[in-house]
């Protein structure tokens, strides 16, 4: 495979690995479904655009700088419209929370769609590509925002999150107070889907409403739960998988999505935990895990 | 052993394919130096799929009639054709992908504008030529600021001058006053010609008596409908493709509302016959050509025949794309990208479309006139080639 | 007035699409507490199997309707058996139902692509007349009348199943509790047969009904978002009031197109779903979903 193609899909890969990361603390750490994903990357890829596009608050030597303020931007304007949206939601339970996103991303589409000012339907082109959205500035982002959720999860916080996923109620009876941790865990999703809207606007150099669909939320969720809810490791295994997968069957033409589909399938029914299963990698996991099968090949024998 | 250990095997052996894969492609793309490659990317899939499979369809059949006569320069021509799901990052992978490892000399498609603007940088980085087929959205083949981006073509004209056409042709010749529009807010291709149609037609001294919008997916426009009717238009533009203009007319006629419809090159289709003959019966399209010229239908026979599916609008554009590329890899007398893009706007083709010559200061087909067509006994009958004045 | 009564029958013919089409959903939900994302599938399928049956086999109108309607039963039956099934017996969260329910329709939508039926939209041959019936100055579509009729019937069907049968009595049984039906003897797992088979009825008809209105391809499913919305807005789980939901969002959708704007109606009839919901979170009618302590 050649370099320029690969690295391509790398990016794009780093660019779901974002909004996966932000979504594997809500999906897969709190409990939260959300279906309207695509909408805090529409918003972070026109906020960051925009920043970028009629913004010259930088010389044209301290672009990057530029660019990172624009994806900082995006992420913050996300985040602020989530804390609205979470405010008036969070309290519905299961599928409502669900349609609650749902009808919030496409009514964000919809607004775009309408409003001239950032092209409409038509979309907003000419989003410079140079010395962007390249596969360094990718890579330095995912690893910051691994860090970061790591850090997260680590914490007290992040302990209190699961507790919530798991038992709700008895989380809030010992004190804890599940909204507020529910509406961080939403604010900080929706900050990592606007800086991988604002990396994608960058990357295509155009966009457009319809870009931001509710497919994207699903696809996105799609490989949280692939990777296994409540791994890092396996959202990053996870995303990386199946965005090279499509890739992989390209060839197979129009009955790509079917596979695609089927092996959706296949994994959950095979692997209901999903591909990590709630389990990180290290290294001292993979040795335990060599020792293990062979210990057991050898009580067989 | 355990299952855990079974997972890491299988992600493993997933990791070899993809390394596997690296391999084979570049021994095979040193091996066949002496072909030609073509790339086409669209929508095999997604909602855009029937258009997108015209296409490739079309692409295929004229290699390979292409390749029975002796090839291009001699050389035989292999079509490499990608499905792109409508997205634009797919589009992106896929030219991507085209390129660097397939090795293409260019590119034909896509069909919709959003993925043809997506992968002007990548073939701006890359040298490589695309002829976009129906992508009407005017910033697919220039900047913001006017210049022309090199490596971007197309064969089709632009929504300002359909938009612009739909409502000269409605105002001066059919002389409607009054009208009312129906689109698509979702839609790049609606959205434009609406605007487009708009200004001319209130520059004319005509007035818009309703302007409505649906979301793409809808199949219910009653409520729009019943509003239009409310305002009485004496005609209705509908701006968007046959799908939806079946159902919208068919439940515009339900609700007793007899404007004439007008519509754009999203319409040309013989499903929309089969779909809503009698609701369309007495509609102007503003079409790329005339679908009983004598010079169209052995193509339109071929495809059939071949097919057994009817001929989509694309499938004439996709041709001419394929003309025009096949002239210009002719006159460059080599398969280089480079030289292969400045011929591209030397060379004149006549296609199924009319005489195709791009110009360089736009990258657009010059001069091409819009055939207006009128629907008549379920048929779409050519009544004038109609360009601005 | 008369453009208020059109607009009326119009949200009134919209509800009644969503409505057959939501009840499916329900079915399911009020058992297996997840929502059924193939269910468009299975619709799609129904459509198609009609279509076939009306244009290739050339059979009468009413037995294409039992055909699509069986057939796309025997699809949600069997679906059930491969995709929810395992998950089940290892008792999977409902997150992993959801997303296999995705996997399905995606499986769904693309083979129908990649089959020989191809992207191609197709339509049903005229079996009615499109002329409306005119009340004064308001059409009144014939389809949308016979719509609105099977969708009744085959509802008052559904609920004398559930609620005067020896089976619908252990439907209603397993959905207060999956376990406590169990130790009272039900058989759980024919329980959920009958429930995807009847989704799967329902789908069938809904399917065929959507091509006869509007036209058939393989994207129907996704007109089912719609429905998913009427039903979670009328509260889910509860057969009426997906029902009601359905035809709410019908006339909220059809109202602020008709008054207010076109352009913003999908944001301005969200905006109202919502705000009922916050007031109201379980939906309209919907159980409720407190945790037991």
């Amino acid at each position: 495979m050649s370099w320029g193609y690969v690295s391509g899909i790398l990016i794009l890969s780093g660019i779901n690995l974002m909004t996966v990361l932000g979504l594997s603390l809500l999906t897969g750490f709190t409990g939260l479904f959300s279906f309207g994903h695509a909408g805090f990357m529409a918003i972070g890829a026109y906020t960051a655009a925009t920043v970028t596009m009629k913004l010259n608050i930088l010389p044209q030597s301290m672009f990057w700088l530029h660019f990172y303020i624009a994806l900082a931007a995006g992420g913050l304007v996300s985040m602020i419209v989530s804390l609205i949206i979470g405010r008036l939601t969070l309290n519905l339970k299961g599928d409502y929370f669900c349609i609650a996103t749902l009808g919030f991303g496409e009514a964000i589409r919809l607004i775009l769609d309408n409003v001239q000012y950032f092209g409409g339907a038509r979309g907003l082109p000419n989003i410079p590509t140079q010395g962007t959205t390249t596969l360094t500035n990718v890579i330095i982002i995912n690893v910051i925002a691994i860090t970061v959720l790591v850090l997260i999860i680590k914490s007290r916080h992040g302990r209190n999150m699961v507790a919530i996923r798991e038992e709700e109620l008895a989380t809030q009876t010992i004190g804890i107070d599940v909204f507020k941790y529910k509406l961080t865990s939403l604010a900080i999703s929706a900050f990592y889907a606007g800086v991988a809207g604002g990396l994608m606007a960058h990357y295509l150099g155009y966009i457009q409403p319809i870009m931001f669909k509710m497919v994207k939320s699903t696809e996105l969720t799609i490989i949280v739960i692939f990777g296994g809810l409540g791994s890092v490791s396996g959202s990053v295994v996870g995303t990386i998988l199946l965005t090279f997968l499509p890739e992989l069957l390209r060839s197979f033409s129009n009955w790509r999505l079917v596979l695609y589909g089927a092996a959706v399938i296949l994994i959950m029914i095979t692997r209901p935990q999903g591909l990590m299963g709630g389990k990180e990698f290290s290294i001292k996991g993979i040795i335990r895990l060599i020792e293990k099968s062979r210990h057991k090949g050898e009580v067989k024998s | 052993m355990s299952k855990k250990f079974l997972t890491l095997i299988s992600v493993l052996l997933i990791f070899t394919m993809i390394i596997t894969a690296c391999g084979d492609t570049g021994t095979s793309a040193e091996k066949e130096k002496e072909t030609i490659k073509i790339g086409w990317i669209g929508s095999l899939t997604g909602d855009q799929a029937v258009w997108g499979t015209c296409e490739s369809n079309t692409v295929k059949m004229l290699i390979e009639e292409v390749n029975a006569n002796g090839g291009i320069l001699g050389k035989q021509v292999e079509g490499i054709y990608y499905d792109t799901k409508g997205d634009a990052a797919e589009a992106v992978n896929a030219t991507k992908r085209l390129i660097t490892q397939d090795g293409v000399v260019a590119i034909i498609g896509p069909n919709a504008s959003g993925q043809a603007i997506s992968i002007s940088s990548v073939l701006e980085q890359y040298k490589v030529p695309d002829i976009a087929t129906v992508a009407t959205n005017p910033k697919v083949t220039v900047n913001d600021d006017g210049s022309v981006k090199a490596y971007n073509f197309r064969v089709c004209f632009i929504d300002p001058y359909q938009g612009a056409v739909a409502a000269g042709y409605a105002y001066d010749r059919l002389g409607l006053r009054n009208a009312a529009v129906l689109y698509d807010v979702a839609s790049d291709y609606s959205q434009g010609f609406t605007e487009f149609f708009e200004k001319t037609f209130a520059e004319k001294g005509g007035k818009i008596v309703a302007k409505e919008g649906f979301k793409e997916g809808d199949v219910e426009f009653k409520p729009q409908l019943s509003k239009i009717k409310d305002a009485n238009p004496d005609m209705i533009l509908m701006p968007y493709y046959y799908k939806e203009v079946a159902l919208s007319a068919n439940q515009a006629r339900e609700l007793g509302i007899d404007a004439v419809l007008i519509g754009g090159d999203g319409w040309p289709s013989e499903q929309l016959m089969t779909m809503a003959a009698d609701a369309i019966e007495g509609s102007y399209v503003v079409n790329h050509l005339d679908f009983n010229d004598p010079e169209v239908k052995p193509l339109q026979e071929k495809y059939t025949a071949k097919y057994n599916l009817p001929m989509e609008l694309n499938g004439y554009m996709a041709h001419d794309a394929f003309l025009l590329l096949q002239a210009a890899i002719e006159d460059a007398k080599s398969d280089d990208p480079v030289k292969i893009t400045e011929s591209l706007a030397k060379v004149t083709v006549q296609g199924v479309t009319g005489t195709i010559k791009i110009s360089p200061e736009d990258h657009n087909p010059v001069g091409k006139e819009a055939a207006i067509v009128k629907i008549e006994s379920a048929d779409y009958i050519f009544q004038e080639k109609y360009g601005l004045q | 007035m008369s453009y208020f009564l059109q607009q009326v029958i119009n949200g009134l013919s919209l509800g009644s699409v969503y409505a057959l089409m939501s009840v499916g959903y329900s079915l399911v939900y009020s058992i297996m507490n997840f929502s059924n994302f193939a269910h468009g599938g299975v619709i799609m399928i129904g459509a198609y199997i009609g279509y076939f049956c009306l244009t290739l086999l050339n059979v009468p109108f009413f037995i294409a309707f039992i055909i699509s309607a069986l057939g796309a039963g025997l699809l949600a039956v069997t679906m059930e058996k491969i995709v929810y099934r395992p998950l089940r017996k290892r008792n999977a969260p409902f997150l992993y139902f959801i997303i296999s329910a995705m996997g399905a329709s995606i499986f769904l939508e693309n083979i129908v692509i990649a089959s020989p039926i191809g992207p191609t939209f197709r339509s049903y041959p005229a079996i009615f007349s499109t002329t409306p019936i005119m009340l004064g100055n308001i059409a009144l579509g014939r389809i949308d009348l016979l719509m609105f009729i099977i969708s009744a019937l085959s509802l008052i069907g559904l609920m004398y199943i559930i609620e005067k049968t020896k089976i619908g009595l252990s439907i209603r049984a397993t959905s207060y509790s999956i376990k406590g039906s169990t130790l009272m003897g039900v058989n759980v797992d024919k329980v959920i047969f009958i429930i995807f088979l009847l989704g799967g009825f329902l789908a069938g008809l809904a399917g065929m009904l959507f091509g006869m209105k509007y036209t058939v391809y393989p994207q129907i499913g996704n007109i089912t978002t719609k429905s998913f919305i009427a039903a979670v807005f009328g509260g889910l789980g509860s057969l009426p009031g997906a029902v009601i939901g359905s035809i709410l969002l019908g006339l909220i959708e059809t109202m602020t197109s008709g008054y207010l704007s076109s352009q913003y109606r999908d944001l301005l009839a969200f905006a109202l779903l919502i705000s009922v919901l916050v007031f109201k979170p379980t939906g309209l009618m919907g159980k409720t979903t407190e945790d037991k302590a």
